[in-house]
């Protein structure tokens, strides 16, 4: 809410921005972030959702009012200039290992594992291996509105034990965080959702990428340290630290990187994920933030028609709060993602069914009733404020008219708006039955692809670094 | 070392600023390393003599009040928070006039500084919150030409738990508590609100009661009900109250005494902007006069209406002459017109505190108060309802 008030202040509009009491730290650091650490904001006690209409009426007309008048009708005071953080290529302290460590830990630069010191030698190393220089921008990053960098690139990585030919990887990555579709400024939400990483393209095999058994645990240096250093840069860069900037209520560890199986995307004929977003051959990161996911064990059968209803059916029972991203805010963002191992994926095609005809399938058969839909958004959450019945959301061209098939409260609908909104990625034990749901995030996460630049002489680096 | 200087909300270090200010003032020779600190939450500093390191820095770079601290190093801070309620990133708020933001973690450094226990800790952060009060005025404090300072008085029982003495001295040196609370206020002020006197702080003279002005309530020997429980808290609760003193006078002697202090070293700032002051008053005297049958409202009635200034003084004054007369209150020119003026607005404009030794011949003494608003501000100690308990 605090962005939406930004931009009408620097418009010239005064604003006042209703705080609930346990956000007033986060609106502090989110409106400093936001270049304008004065912007007025008004105090709700407590938190709304759990007070009554009368205690509301009482705290919105013994606190809220006054500070919404004193908001709309004081000047904020006058803000001074932004600080002055040390240099890039400063030397911010010598010591051994230990003491780096606790250095950088204590002054909230470290996520609490070792990191590798990010020494100049080591930043230089990790330089040549990026098709640019460090200097180049890549993007500004709320909250803490910082320039990504190359270099800030490099260190990250250092840091959190990447090898120098995944730079190319991180530079995307770095650009991907930095795209306003993504939204990483939402990256503090309370949900606390996690980013998935999903790579595609030869670097996987290139670089030693897991893709078989285990994908998404830790354990295989390239996918690990990506993932790690994905929230370090969130942490160092864009800004986001525990109880400050950081208001996920429980959040989870960052995901280690998911890489394709494309040996047998390209046996069966499927696209990658990167090419059903849009960015085709070559390499590519796509990132996509999930609020939660869960295993579908044991898909019994050998046909499309007997494995796709087990399927739809996990996919649509990982979705509750979430539909908020397909009728609410942000309608038609809510991208789930389903990740099939390889042996799931083959049967499916043998069946006869493409990539486009699967997703078409779950987006038939991934349904609830509509009074059940109605309720995640409404009665249990009030996430979709005014409880719009999805016919009424149809009828104000909100959302596509397959939501009101029939008035039938019985009737199923749709997680998602359109077919092309359910992600489907190849990855996993190749021989085992099982496949992975996640729940997505919505507009505050929305998935993002780029493709992957690699410098120049990218063959003689990856063998300089292969016989390192 | 944790950096117990301040930063704004918007990133900013205050020492920026306040080197500029010193610079203007020609005052760099105080503080030659203003400014110049690593800017981050952490610095370490190695030698064969750390801790005298840290205090030339920290003296150099004008984090202290001139008075060698004790180094803030992350292990004391985490003792000074380990029963502290509150997570240690979360802001009390800024403190003027610089906006440095009081966060629990910046506070424990400052009070590690000032030589606190971590059981003094929530006597500190209570106070804190009574200054960082806009009807404390910190902004006024901090600046003012006047030299007052915040009067630290605590009640209930935390007062007697950790050692804050009420009786001998309780305004003199050798009590711990009573010094190292005070003491880590006053760094709180300079280092979150950056109060370097010449560059921000404009007091003339100053006084001693800038670097410590604490102490307990006698409660045990008071012959009424405390001061916390008169304002409205129960007796096992524990408060902090702050006022604004521009000295502390001494005064030898009975009531009679007292009142004729207070009428003629009643402040007119104080009377300009209807302000609000304290008195200590001796146990023995308050036992006396409880047995005269008098409650506390009596005796600030008595003071109220013996304590006053002759309206002759008052028009011959400077600042007489330099407010003109209908920018008083009506009050003062109501009183003046019947020939002597209260030192404050109302009785209940008086904060009675009983404290001191029990001596025959009794001691009190006389805060005179400063600028606007009136202020007596009272927060709870470690409340049990508090927002953002860990």
């Amino acid at each position: 809410m605090l962005r939406a008030s930004a931009v009408a202040e620097r418009a010239g509009v005064p604003t006042a921005s209703l705080v609930c009491e346990g956000f007033r730290g986060q609106a502090a650091t989110t409106a400093a972030g936001l270049g304008l650490p004065s912007l007025p904001t008004a105090l709700v006690p407590g938190h709304v959702d759990v007070q009554s209409p009368e205690e509301l009426r009482r705290n919105v007309a013994a606190v809220t009012v006054d500070a919404v008048i004193s908001n709309l009708t004081e000047a904020p005071p006058h803000t001074g200039k932004a600080d002055v953080e040390p240099g890039p290529a400063d030397v911010v302290f010598e010591g051994t290992f230990d003491e780096v460590n606790r250095f950088f830990y204590e002054n909230d630069w470290s996520d609490g594992l070792p990191i590798v010191p990010p020494t100049a030698e080591r930043v230089a190393e990790f330089l040549r291996f990026a098709d640019r220089p460090g200097e180049t921008e890549l993007g500004v990053l709320l909250p803490d509105r910082r320039r990504a960098t190359v270099w800030s690139v490099a260190v990250n990585g250092v840091m959190a034990g990447c090898r120098p030919e995944y730079m190319p990887i991180l530079v995307a990555l770095a650009e991907a965080m930095a795209d306003p579709r993504y939204g990483v400024e939402h990256s503090g939400n309370t949900p606390g959702a996690e980013t998935l990483i999903i790579l595609n393209g030869p670097l996987i095999r290139e670089l030693g990428f897991n893709y078989e058994q285990g994908a998404l645990r830790d354990g295989i240096q390239a996918n690990t340290t990506i993932g790690r250093f994905w929230r370090l840069y969130l942490r160092n860069v864009a800004g986001f630290l525990h109880h400050r900037t950081d208001k996920g209520t429980f959040g989870n560890t960052w995901r280690v990187v998911l890489a394709e199986n494309e040996d047998v995307l390209r046996r069966i004929g499927w696209s990658t994920v990167a090419e059903d977003e849009g960015v085709s051959g070559g390499n590519a990161v796509t990132i996509s933030r999930f609020t939660g996911g869960g295993v579908i064990a044991s898909v019994f059968g050998n046909t499309p028609d007997r494995m796709l209803p087990y399927l739809a059916d996990s996919v649509a029972r990982k979705v509750g709060w979430e539909l908020m991203f397909t009728v609410g805010m942000g309608a038609g963002s809510q991208r789930p993602l389903l990740v099939l191992s390889p042996i799931l994926a083959e049967t499916l095609a043998k069946g006869g069914i493409d990539k486009a005809t699967l997703r078409q399938r779950l987006f038939e058969l991934a349904r609830i009733p509509d009074w059940q839909f109605e309720r995640y958004v409404g009665e249990w959450t009030n996430l979709v404020p005014g409880r719009p019945t999805l016919i009424g959301l149809v009828k104000a061209g909100t959302i596509p008219a397959v939501f009101a098939a029939s008035d039938e409260p019985d009737r199923l609908v749709p997680i998602v708006c359109r077919a092309e909104d359910l992600m489907v990625a190849v990855s996993g034990d190749p021989l085992r039955t099982n496949a992975y749901a996640f729940a997505h995030n919505g507009i505050l996460g929305y998935p993002t692809t780029k493709p992957v630049r690699l410098p120049a002489d990218w063959p003689r680096l990856l063998r300089e670094a292969r016989n390192r | 070392m944790l950096a117990p200087t301040g930063q704004r909300a918007s990133g900013e270090w205050i020492d920026d600023t306040l080197r500029a200010r010193a610079e203007e003032k020609g005052l760099l020779a105080r503080t030659p390393l203003a400014g110049e600190f690593p800017r981050q939450r952490v610095e370490l500093v190695r030698g064969a003599d750390p801790t005298a390191e840290v205090n030339r820095l920290y003296r150099l770079r004008g984090w202290t009040d001139g008075l060698p601290i004790v180094p803030p190093t992350l292990g004391r801070i985490d003792e000074m928070l380990a029963s502290c309620p509150l997570e240690r990133h979360v802001s009390l708020g800024e403190v003027d006039p610089l906006g440095g933001v009081a966060t629990v973690e910046k506070l424990a450094a400052n009070a590690v500084m000032a030589g606190c226990e971590p059981e003094h800790f929530p006597v500190v952060l209570a106070a804190a919150q009574a200054i960082l009060d806009p009807a404390f005025n910190l902004r006024g404090v901090q600046t003012t030409d006047e030299n007052v300072a915040p009067l630290i008085v605590v009640n209930g029982p935390i007062a007697h738990r950790i050692g804050l003495n009420a009786e001998w001295g309780a305004l003199g040196p050798g009590w711990p508590a009573n010094a190292a609370i005070g003491r880590a206020v006053r760094l709180v002020m300079n280092n979150l609100g950056g109060g370097w006197p010449g560059a921000v702080s404009f007091a003339g003279l100053g006084q001693p009661g800038r670097w410590t002005l604490c102490l307990a309530e006698r409660e045990r020997d008071t012959p009424w009900p405390p001061l916390h429980v008169e304002l409205g808290y129960r007796h096992d609760q524990s408060t902090v109250t702050v006022l604004r003193a521009e000295t502390v006078i001494n005064v030898t002697g009975g009531l009679d005494e007292l009142a004729s202090v207070i009428g003629s070293a009643a402040s007119l700032f104080g009377i300009l902007h209807s302000g609000k002051a304290g008195v200590i008053l001796s146990p023995l005297t308050a036992r006396r006069l409880a047995g005269q049958g008098l409650t506390r409202a009596d005796v600030r009635r008595r003071l109220f209406e013996h304590g006053r200034l002759s309206a002759d003084v008052w028009r011959r004054s400077w600042i007489h002459t330099a407010v003109r007369e209908d920018e008083w209150p009506d009050w003062a020119r109501a009183a003046a017109r019947s020939g002597a003026i209260p030192a404050v607005r109302e009785p209940d404009d008086l904060t009675l505190v009983v404290a001191g030794a029990d001596l025959p011949i009794p001691q009190h003494a006389y805060c005179p108060s400063w600028g606007h608003p009136p202020c007596r501000v009272t927060r709870e100690i470690e409340p049990e309802d508090s927002i953002g308990r860990r």
